[in-house]
């Protein structure tokens, strides 16, 4: 599983796992403004809530897969316990807080993913998941990606 | 959630290519931060270590052609 992941990356595992998780970060942030737009909290005149709605679909979808493969690099390269085990003196607090995000964003979104697709029942529960996942977006990227590109 | 208008498909071809221009830009800012890839920097600290010995390489040939030379007067 290591070959392949440093064949597929050619050796620049980290890096590719820190453009990938960056892209999914910021492209987060402009899913919640586009169920803003989508829910009519945020007016536009130049979009439309069902508009914002579809694209918010189809970015989320291509969101899914990229975070669904940055997650099997890190699971399949770095793995859980390898993770802490390994991480630098006084990084160890570091490392559990992204493994426990980021394993804690792919569980709720796909239990979003679920939501929107099978059981929209639970369908008044979307925002507070949508928001949820914006969240764990986050630490996951600052408890890792930030700390590569700033923390030396 | 929808307000019972169709969606515009210009509307929503706009708001994707929002998204692709987002990415585009974020690939440049992070590529920009973390700079060349793992192959780049290696060749780069290859090519600084051939530097280096030749460097080395050719102060030796300097102090024994002086060595020589100092002989050679002594000889004279």
């Amino acid at each position: 599983m290591d070959d392949l992941i440093q064949d597929l990356t050619r050796g620049n595992v980290t890096e590719v796992k820190v453009v990938l998780a960056s892209i999914v970060a910021v492209l987060a942030v402009y899913q919640v403004l586009l169920m803003a737009v989508g829910y009519g909290k945020l007016r536009l005149p130049f979009l439309k809530p069902k508009a914002a709605s579809f694209a918010h679909r189809s970015i989320g979808d291509t969101i899914a897969l990229i975070t669904l493969l940055v997650a099997f690099m890190c699971w399949g390269y770095f793995e859980f316990s390898d993770g802490i085990e390994h991480a630098l003196p006084g990084e160890e607090g570091r490392v559990l807080l992204h493994v426990i995000a980021g394993t804690a964003l792919v569980g709720v979104l796909i239990f979003k993913i679920i939501v929107v697709r099978w059981w929209r029942s639970l369908g008044r529960f979307l925002p507070f998941l949508g928001l949820t996942v914006l969240g764990l977006f986050m630490l996951t990227w600052f408890s890792s990606a930030a700390d590569y590109l700033w923390g030396g | 959630m929808s307000d019972g208008e169709p969606a515009r498909p210009i509307q929503l071809l706009g708001s994707i290519l929002v998204a692709v221009a987002i990415v585009a830009i974020t690939i440049a800012l992070v590529t920009a931060k973390i700079g060349p890839d793992v192959y780049t920097r290696e060749r780069a600290e290859e090519l600084q270590d051939q530097i280096e010995e030749r460097q080395e390489l050719l102060e030796e040939r300097r102090e024994s052609r002086e060595e020589l030379l100092e002989e050679r007067n002594e000889n004279n």
